[in-house]
């Protein structure tokens, strides 16, 4: 084998084992958190959850299991305001999504304070950043929760009825 | 169908003619046999007042003033038009009585009284009954309200927050107030109440937080509770006692509010009462529907979920059920049974019988003894693919296999959708036309149901919907449908949906509202359109025609888009998300550009000769 | 090499342990495919020692070199005469094999008898959720990662998957099935002798896939109808101020937003249903068998006890541990 050959095969096990070095950290449990102080902008903890693909996935799981979507619909809200626009009531950072949770807002976002861990809020917050920011595409879980979204196939062709003039829209004989 | 509407249309002068012909002979003639006629115990004389939103026990919200008509329709004009300060979904009908109108606004649910003998209707009084605010994030479809009802001197409402309201007519001073609801079960109250033999009834709203309907009567002297009847649960929740006779062997049985569910799930297993009531007064019977049963997704509750999807006969004075009957059995698609029933006497099958009428959500027109609930007949007014008809043998629904909702998996094209092919906004029947104007939507829907998971406060759906345009490509539908002859009589297609109700008049006008904001007046008979005009946003309230105190003939709507079919402009939804309002977004993505959130009240007169 | 054999046998012996038992044949499915094996086996071998056979004899045959021996005549006829044989033979035995394999596979899928008991059986990341289904709603049982059948009754088990392709094994009563997202499949079994199984995802899904196993215990008529009747009862109110202090947690905290437990108002679906926990074996889908210290473990730090699964670190309080404890406990 020519030394050149080695050299080669060297560098090409390096690049192959090396990115695994990279491999983002899997934290099942949470750290033994500091006692959270809410609404407070730089907690250590936003820069952790966010864009981490294993803490999207939990939150993308935990967001269809605490109901979020009977309101929040799939970003589009309903009963909920939307959350993939950018205008954010009670504030748009990882911080204050997971203070929102928590604590709930007045107009009817109720509290989970006692329904979820910590860590899930925060999981939970790394998702619904993502509905609105644009987020990491190698981060973001392979899955979808909600429904394959296809263009409607209506039984008949959408076309909008025609508007013309009040008189003649009306009971026209087809 | 369409070739009925077509053949009217054509021949129009002749059914003018035979119509005006048969109003001449009414009393006598044969003809008059075949035409159905309110109860007439439900409907007294027209005083000119509109003291409740259905107009009148038999829910005919027909008013016989005449004086505006098919020839004068053209010089309607705006005669008040004031803000109402809020600018989510008006479902409200205003109400009047002698010279003062009544309303009702979408949540905080301020009560305005105008003073109809000054120019421009300025406030008599306000009465804020201040609402807890967080009953806004358990409204499931917008957080509306359909209206006040009025009865000896008081006003009698609901708000969002579940408490019922008396208010002195006069001043505005609360009488008394009751809480009947918990939102933090996510009970919440938007129906306009019904009053009747000193009771005021009211239902609760929720069915998408998994909350327990019921309907109750308080006593409207002090707001005490009379009774109260659970949808669901063991017999004695329910009222169901000896007098309990229903027609089908399905609905017999005992104890069904929890044989018919799986363990415990009853406790949370809807069959709200959000939607119309309607009394016979000589029957001394109410008659009302109960919603859908939670969650939306139907694998999770295996059994007929009784009493849910089905209407009511109670006794009014004890609240005991007379009858039942379950329109759609294992509810599938959200076809809650809330929508109004219009007490008729008509012929079936050759006797003139007490029947209700019911455009059912699940598309079908029913027609139902009031006595015995016996069905006798159910005919699709609008496209259904998800049941076969309905087996009037059995009384049950024919549902189609292959729509059925299946758990991981999305069910292309069901029609019609989650809403139905008609929803609350309530239809209006005409004694002289002997026709039912039903203003309804034509949605078809994907659905795809997974797991809901239950945690009080919150939505209990299971379902992700997706909702567009049925065959034909238009949204809206407005049916005149005869309920003799068991047809349609003719149709107006609308693009937008149709979320408004509909009034009929002694002028043999029809009036209805769209979601871009125009209200429209068509000839009763024809359904050719006579009159229309643009109000300041999308109409989805209740038009209503009452007497002035100067003796003129007035219409009044409220406009303010909203509902479950508006909140895409009331809330400001995002139209990218399909799902969002439960599926509604996608049908209405174009809203937004036709319409705009507002709060207005409206009337209409001829100009003064 | 003498060291390794000890090893080597107990990796061999595991198989013989009857709980978990591809040899079992406790079931008629798991019977049947015994009896394939078998056949496979004794068709194979035979085929093998022929072969085994030709091979020696053609090795003692050809010893020499070629040259050394004369060319034969009219060898040709007897050389065809085996050939053709011998293509009879292997076309008989793989057509006894196949027909044996479709007729046992037939009989496994094709079988779905009317008085089946009807189960539910959903998969999800790392848990089964088993509901006993029932013509009358309100005697539907749920229950979770335990399965009680009647010996000798044929079960009729419908299949879903909540989140990724799963497969239910008990080896000792049948073959494998799939769970498919978004699909129904199912399977039949006929327990046929009395015993306690242990079944197991049989297909890689994640983290804790092998912390997935199913309890399965095969009794009699009347012991199954006892179980039956004592799932159906809801739970018993808490009895002692230790229990009551874990109810009225569990009812406020995190516990109720997943779990269900009937007749309180604890009415989450996404986590297994705990109405009778303490009656199951097994706790963690099969991670320990049921005991106080375990329930302490698992409750305490369930991310230690099986890392990755869904269930979260609270970080209870001791006192609100011991009452979670006391009042699961009483959940038989």
């Amino acid at each position: 084998m020519s030394s050149r050959f080695r050299a080669v095969s060297a560098a090409l096990i390096a690049m192959v084992a090396l990115p695994s070095c990279d491999r983002e950290t899997r934290e099942n449990r949470g750290k033994p958190l500091p006692e959270s102080v809410p609404g407070i902008v730089g907690d250590p903890r936003a820069a952790e959850y966010e864009g981490n693909a294993f803490h999207i996935a939990q939150g993308q799981r935990y967001y269809v299991w605490m109901n979020c979507n009977g309101c929040h619909a799939h970003g589009g809200g309903g009963m909920g305001p939307p959350l993939m626009d950018a205008e954010w009531r009670y504030g748009g950072s990882m911080e204050q999504i997971v203070d929102t949770i928590r604590e709930g807002r007045p107009n009817g976002m109720p509290s989970f304070d006692q329904k979820l861990s910590e860590q899930q809020m925060w999981q939970l917050a790394a998702f619904v950043r993502t509905l609105s920011a644009q987020p990491r595409q190698d981060a973001l879980p392979g899955r979808a929760d909600e429904m394959s979204n296809i263009e409607p196939r209506t039984l008949d062709e959408r076309r909008p009825v025609e508007r013309t003039s009040p008189a003649a829209d009306q009971a026209r004989p087809r | 169908m369409a070739r009925t509407a077509a053949g009217n249309s054509r021949t129009l002068p002749w059914l003018r003619l035979a119509t005006a012909a048969a109003f001449l002979f009414a009393p006598t003639a044969a003809g008059s046999q075949a035409r159905a006629v309110p109860a007439a115990s439900a409907s007294p004389p027209d005083d000119g007042q509109w003291v409740m939103p259905a107009k009148n026990y038999a829910s005919t919200r027909y008013s016989a003033l005449s004086q505006i008509n098919r020839q004068n329709v053209t010089k309607l004009k705006p005669v008040v038009n004031v803000a109402t300060g809020h600018k989510r979904g008006h479902e409200a009908a205003p109400l009047v009585v002698g010279s003062t109108m009544y309303i009702v606004t979408p949540f905080p649910n301020n009560v305005f009284a105008l003073d109809l003998t000054k120019p421009g209707a300025p406030v008599k009084w306000a009465f804020k009954p201040r609402p807890r605010r967080a009953a806004q994030g358990v409204a499931c479809c917008d957080i509306v309200n359909r209206g006040a009802a009025y009865a000896n001197g008081r006003i009698f409402f609901n708000t969002l927050d579940g408490q019922t309201i008396a208010l002195d007519a006069a001043t505005g001073k609360e009488v008394w107030r009751t809480l009947l609801g918990n939102i933090n079960k996510g009970e919440t109250i938007t129906m306009a109440p019904l009053v009747a033999d000193g009771k005021v009834l009211v239902g609760n709203s929720g069915g998408e937080f998994g909350v327990r309907g019921w309907l109750t009567a308080l006593d409207a002297g002090s707001g005490r509770i009379v009774w109260k009847a659970y949808s669901t649960g063991p017999d004695k929740d329910v009222l169901i006692g000896p007098a309990f006779k229903p027609f089908y062997p399905m609905d017999q049985g005992k104890d069904l509010g929890v044989k018919s569910w799986p363990p415990d799930q009853w406790k949370i297993g809807g069959g709200t009462v959000w939607g119309w009531i309607s009394y016979d007064p000589k029957l001394k019977m109410v008659y009302y529907g109960t919603g859908n049963p939670g969650p939306w997704n139907p694998e999770q509750r295996p059994g007929d979920n009784k009493w849910t999807t089905g209407i009511f006969a109670r006794d009014i004075a004890t609240g005991q059920a007379r009858w039942f009957y379950q329109s759609s059995p294992h509810d599938l698609y959200d076809h809650d049974d809330i929508n109004e029933s219009i007490l008729l006497d008509m012929p079936v099958n050759g006797r003139v019988r007490p029947v209700l009428v019911r455009p059912g959500r699940n598309g079908f027109m029913y027609v139902i003894d009031r006595v015995t609930g016996q069905v006798y007949s159910a005919d699709p007014y609008g496209f259904i693919n998800s049941a076969k008809g309905v087996d009037l043998r059995t009384g049950r629904l024919i549902p189609v296999k292959e729509k059925e909702p299946k758990m991981g998996r999305v069910i292309r094209n069901i029609c019609p959708a989650a809403p139905g092919a008609k929803d609350w906004n309530p239809s209006a029947f005409s004694p002289r036309t002997g026709l039912l104007y039903v203003p309804h939507i034509n949605l078809c829907m994907d659905m795809g149901t997974m797991e809901a998971n239950y945690i009080a406060g919150t939505p209990y759906i299971g379902a992700d919907v997706k909702m567009y345009a049925g065959p034909g490509g238009h949204r809206g539908v407005f049916t005149a449908w005869d309920p003799v002859r068991r047809r349609k009589a003719f149709e107006i297609k609308e693009d937008l949906p149709l979320w408004s109700g509909a009034l009929a008049t002694a002028g043999d006008l029809v009036f209805y509202g769209t979601m871009d904001g125009w209200l429209k007046a068509i000839d009763a008979a024809s359904g050719k359109l006579l009159w229309r005009i643009r109000l300041a946003s999308g109409i989805i309230g209740q038009p209503v025609s009452y007497r002035g105190p100067d003796g003129r003939q007035y219409i009044a709507v409220m406009s303010g888009v909203g509902g479950w079919a508006g909140a895409i402009v009331s809330a400001g939804l995002d139209p990218r998300d399909p799902t969002a309002a439960l599926g509604f977004v996608n049908a209405v993505r174009d809203l937004p550009g036709r319409t705009k959130a507002e709060g207005r009240l409206y009337v209409f007169a001829l100009p003064r000769r | 090499m003498r060291r390794l054999l000890p090893g080597l046998a107990a990796v061999a012996l595991v198989a013989c342990e009857g709980r978990q038992s591809v040899t079992g044949g406790d079931g008629l499915h798991s019977g049947q495919f015994n009896s394939l094996f078998l056949i496979f086996l004794l068709v194979t071998a035979f085929f093998y020692l022929l072969v085994i056979a030709f091979l020696v004899a053609a090795v003692v045959r050809r010893r020499g070199r070629a040259e050394d021996r004369p060319e034969k005549s009219g060898g040709e006829g007897g050389f065809r005469l085996i050939l053709i044989g011998w293509v009879a033979l292997v076309a008989l035995g793989l057509t006894g094999l196949t027909a044996a394999s479709y007729f046992s596979d037939a009989a496994a899928g094709g079988a779905r008898p009317a008085n089946a008991i009807r189960i539910a059986v959903t998969a999800n990341q790392w848990w089964w959720d088993v509901r006993y289904l029932d013509p009358v709603p309100a005697n539907t049982i749920r229950t979770a990662n335990e399965l009680h059948l009647p010996v000798g009754v044929p079960v009729h088990i419908q299949l879903k998957s909540n989140d990724v392709i799963h497969s239910f094994w008990v080896p000792n009563l049948a073959g494998k099935q799939d769970l498919i997202p978004g699909r129904i499949t199912d399977i039949t079994l006929i327990p046929r002798k009395e015993g306690l199984y242990r079944g197991q995802c049989a297909e890689f899904c994640g983290l804790q896939h092998a912390h997935m196993a199913l309890d399965v215990t095969v009794e009699p008529m009347e012991t199954f109808e006892a179980w039956r009747r004592s799932q159906l009862r809801p739970a018993p109110p808490p009895a002692t101020p230790l229990a009551v202090t874990g109810y009225n947690y569990i009812m406020t905290q995190e516990c109720s937003a997943c779990h269900n437990i009937s007749g309180t108002p604890a009415s989450g679906q996404v986590a297994p249903d705990l109405t009778h926990i303490a009656s199951r074996r097994s706790i963690g889908a099969g991670t320990f068998p049921m005991s106080r210290g375990h329930l302490y473990a698992w409750i305490a730090d369930p991310q230690s006890a099986k890392p990755g699964n869904h269930m979260p670190y609270v970080g209870l309080e001791p006192h609100e541990l011991h009452g979670v404890v006391a009042y699961l406990e009483t959940l038989k």
